[in-house]
């Protein structure tokens, strides 16, 4: 029988419309980029079967399995339950009909670097904030991309995300414990931002300059540097690839707590309701606010939000980039 | 004169002690740790049974309660010092027999070193009690048996920590008082650990040979070791400080001098005025302080300064053991010169 | 309280003269009389603590001649006379006199190096019975480092002298040129049994001096040094100067050449 396909409906099942005519791709979402290694045996069974026999690692942290039947999406997405399972219900995702696959494409796998569990950067536990993110937005259709990452390192690229969670830490400083070694003021000036300098043989920090990576408490010989546990989050937004316009996310708001932070990407998606194009197929939020303007933006994402005291918002953004043509956002007046 | 009390009655002969002393035992700080969401165990003042941390080493050492990080000497104006006050309320201080053992070291710089004693080091040295806790096993990289430091009776009071109840032993008379009508009488007597998974071999040499001091056992911690000084920080044992004055922001006229830890491995130790230093390498620093550890204070005060407590092996963030580069040093010295060419 | 040995007392400053573009010494008012080689921790309020060591002893008065080179000694070039200077000591073990006596003495000195030997020259300047001869060998930087000209001209009238300078210019009326090393050579030693080397200065210009002279037959045990570390308390509690099992502050900072040699940095 010939193959009668909605693929609308296929690309929102998160199912790719490849180049190779009949097969398919199955796209595997980890929230937070860690998951329990016993599913690599179903994923494995799924790409002998019914693909290609391999899997590649796709650069959101999912797994994509290439070449499966159209005809056998159906079969597939009802054995991807234990992983939905495992992965999306478990956190909390709402998903109507697990036993059709998965229900959006749009708002994108939340990825992170491993964060804490390992790394001796990373200021949190980067997976359990990307699910908490995940069991917020998804499934949702809107073309939102999120990682969140340990440090200001940023290896997962943040700031290549419409939104990029940076994990922070506010270093404490006890006077009485501190030696006056300097690790921590020569490690700030040759890595960091040269935040720390030191006064009477002890440690005074400029707080405009600190961004709060924690290294100063990595370097600390005694703990006189410690992290405050209260957790914060920098905000970037806006940094995408693309053809248009690429560029680096620029800081929104400082100091957040993970609530704030949660419910800042939330909002997001009653903004866009509000502002995307409905004429184009689909719109990536990025574009959204070229259109908008930041302010707009960002007064829509912090509406009825109570942000925490130490939070600092930007009140104005620079927007960056890379622009092919000076003229890349000129219109004729004829196109509305 | 041994009791036994359930831990209600423990903290009620807490609660008596504080009237009249300063408790101090190691306790969790928590989420104040090198790497986010981890603990440290430092000491500090408690005053409940369930904040001692009794379970595990402590990350730094008691030595805190007599050498505090930063000491202030004198406080001055243009033309005078003045010392100042210092609290006066005796102190009881929970640890283990390594730590114990450890006082002993910095007594013999403080106390005796040139024939002289450190008088700041002194008012809160006399002021200490010892309250000894058993140690129920061997820890990560303890040695304390290879030191001779596995044992002590010098404290008050031995304490044996359990889930249920707890055992002690009362030495000192001046703190019968406390124990009159708490708890089941017995004879209990604290036990100590006979033997650790680490064992060192103290080389018994009476001179090191020249070549040792160059020898190329040496050359591997030059790029190994990061000079950050966590093994001396974490160190019940290591005693250096330096002196420095420091002016009130507000009235530079007025200040004070005061004493922070030093540490043999960070930069400018040595270092004099015009900017020569010594030990430039940090692998002859880390001789230093091995020899300093067991040679050197031994051939001068006839004791072992190290007492085994393998903290500097629990924190140097380069994994290297001292531990094993006594041993490594014990094999030099057998191999004699011949192997080290 | 009154057993602080980290409380420095007041002692009068008399006069100061200056000696080179960096150095002057200081002349205090001093109650009693130390040990020649024996150092005190000059400790100013304010700015900080420093060993110093003793480049003149007299009755009631003590010298002290200081380099500009770090924030203490500064400060110190700050003080008048008549102000108050603030010391802790004397410190160490000082110069074995009475074994000096009856014999051949060599002094080698470099640069700052001449201060604490000063007192010994000047001590056998005025009892030359004492001794049966001795030699100068001086060494500085260059000309304009020279210190105790005037002094150097009057020990030239008893004492072979020899002053030599690393780098010379124009104004070096002197005919050496040269480290100090290269002028061991020139000192006649008749008995390598009846004398005593003295050599102080920088680190490195004590190490090779004494090779020389051990070189030209002089026992080790023949050779005595003060040794440069940083004492920074000076009553052997704080660390800074320990090498090997001494403490610079208690044990030194005078030792014998064959204990100097077997303490390794």
């Amino acid at each position: 029988m010939t193959l009668d396909l909605d693929r609308k409906k296929v690309v929102k099942n998160n199912w790719r419309v490849t180049k190779v005519r009949g097969k398919s791709a199955l796209r595997i979402r980890i929230p937070g980029g860690h998951m329990s290694a016993k599913h690599f045996d179903l994923i494995r069974q799924i790409a002998e079967n019914y693909g290609n026999g391999t899997v590649h690692i796709t650069t959101r942290q999912g797994f994509e399995l290439p070449e499966i039947p159209y005809e056998k999406i159906p079969e597939v997405n009802r054995m991807l339950y234990p992983l939905l399972q495992d992965l999306e219900l478990a956190i909390g995702v709402q998903i109507d009909k697990p036993e059709n696959g998965y229900p959006a494409a749009g708002t994108r796998n939340v990825a992170a670097c491993i964060g804490n569990r390992v790394c001796p950067f990373a200021n949190f536990d980067t997976t359990v904030l990307a699910k908490k993110i995940e069991k917020e937005i998804y499934p949702n259709d809107l073309h939102v991309k999120i990682a969140v990452t340990g440090c200001p390192n940023d290896c997962i690229k943040a700031r290549m995300h419409d939104y990029g969670v940076i994990g922070v830490a506010e270093p404490v400083y006890d006077y009485e414990r501190c030696i006056g070694c300097q690790a921590c003021v020569k490690n700030c000036k040759k890595k960091v931002t040269g935040a720390l300098a030191m006064h009477n043989g002890k440690v005074v920090r400029d707080e405009r300059l600190c961004i709060g990576c924690g290294e100063c408490v990595l370097q600390c010989p005694t703990s006189a540097w410690t992290r405050n546990p209260e957790k914060y989050f920098n905000l970037t937004i806006m940094g995408r690839t693309g053809k248009k316009n690429p560029r680096i996310g620029e800081l929104f708001v400082q100091w957040a707590t993970a609530d704030v932070v949660v419910a800042i990407i939330k909002n997001t998606y009653k903004y866009a309701e509000k502002y995307i194009d409905k004429t184009l197929v689909k719109e990536h939020i990025g574009y959204i606010v070229d259109r908008t303007g930041y302010q707009v933006f960002r007064d829509a994402v912090l509406d009825g939000i109570e942000l925490n005291p130490k939070a600092r918002v930007a009140k104005h953004i620079q927007w960056g980039g890379h622009f092919y043509a000076s003229d890349i956002f000129m219109t004729d007046q004829s196109a509305k | 004169m041994g009791k036994s009390l359930s831990h209600n009655e423990f903290n009620v002969l807490l609660g008596a002690l504080a009237k009249d002393y300063n408790i101090y035992a190691p306790a969790r700080f928590e989420k104040q740790g090198r790497f986010s969401d981890t603990d440290i165990i430092r000491y500090r003042q408690v005053s409940q049974v369930e904040e001692i941390v009794w379970q595990a080493k402590s990350t730094y050492s008691p030595k805190e309660v007599v050498m505090p990080v930063t000491q202030t000497l004198f406080y001055f104006t243009q033309t005078e010092y003045r010392e100042p006050e210092t609290d006066t309320r005796p102190c009881l201080v929970f640890l283990r027999a390594c730590d114990i053992n450890g006082f002993a070291s910095l007594d013999k710089i403080y106390l005796e070193n040139g024939g002289t004693e450190d008088i700041y080091y002194k008012r809160l040295r006399e002021k200490v009690k010892f309250i000894l806790i058993e140690c129920h096993t061997s820890f990560d990289n303890c040695f304390c048996v290879s030191m001779g430091a596995n044992t002590t009776d010098n404290y008050s009071m031995a304490v044996r920590f359990g889930e249920e109840n707890i055992q002690l032993e009362l030495k000192d008379e001046q703190l019968a008082g406390y124990l009159d009508n708490i708890g089941q009488g017995n004879d209990f007597k604290p036990q100590f650990i006979q033997e650790n998974k680490i064992k060192v071999n103290v080389p018994s040499v009476a001179e090191m040979p020249d070549w040792i001091y160059n020898d190329q056992m040496w050359k591997q911690y030059d790029h190994r070791c990061i000079a950050c000084g966590r093994c001396n920080t974490t160190c019940v044992t290591c005693s250096c400080y330096t002196a420095l004055d420091v002016l009130y922001d507000d009235n530079c006229q007025v200040g004070e001098r005061r004493r922070v830890w030093a540490s043999c491995h960070i930069d400018g130790f040595t270092d004099m005025a015009g900017g020569h230093g010594f030990r430039k390498e940090n692998g002859a620093r880390m001789r230093f302080k091995v020899f300093h550890k067991i040679y050197d204070f031994n051939k001068r005060f006839g004791k072992h300064m190290c007492v085994g407590c393998g903290r500097c092996d629990d924190n140097c963030p380069e994994y290297i053991s001292y531990s094993n580069c006594i041993n490594i040093l014990n094999d030099r010295l057998k191999e004699g010169e011949k192997a080290s060419v | 309280m009154c057993n602080n040995h980290l409380k420095p007392r007041p002692y009068r400053l008399l006069s100061i003269k200056k000696e080179s573009f960096t150095e002057c010494t200081f002349r205090l008012e001093c109650d009693h009389t130390p040990v020649i080689g024996q150092f005190y921790e000059v400790s100013l309020p304010r700015v900080g603590e420093m060993p110093i060591s003793i480049s003149g002893i007299g009755s009631g008065w003590l010298d002290m001649t200081i380099r500009a080179v770090g924030h203490v000694s500064t400060a110190v070039h700050t003080l008048k006379p008549g102000d108050n200077i603030f010391l802790r000591g004397p410190y160490g073990n000082g110069f074995p006199m009475a074994e000096m006596e009856g014999k051949h003495i060599i002094i080698a000195a470099g640069g700052c190096g001449v201060s604490p030997i000063r007192p010994i020259i000047e001590h056998f300047y005025n009892h030359p019975e004492k001794i049966t001869a001795m030699d100068l060998l001086f060494g500085f930087k260059d000309p304009s480092l020279v210190l105790f000209n005037q002094d150097i001209d009057r020990w030239k009238e008893k004492f072979n002298t020899i002053i030599t300078v690393d780098q010379s210019c124009s104004t070096w009326e002197g005919k050496n040129v040269g480290l100090i090393t290269e002028y061991v050579k020139q000192v006649k030693i008749p008995d390598f049994q009846n004398m005593e080397v003295i050599i102080v200065g920088p680190p490195i210009m004590m190490k090779f001096t004494a090779q020389e002279f051990i070189k030209h037959g002089v026992a080790s045990e023949r050779i005595i040094v003060s040794m440069e570390r940083r004492m920074s308390c000076g009553v052997g509690k704080c660390g800074h100067c320990k090498v090997g099992d001494k403490y610079v502050c208690l044990d030194g900072p005078v030792f014998r050449y064959d204990q100097a040699q077997l303490l390794i940095d």
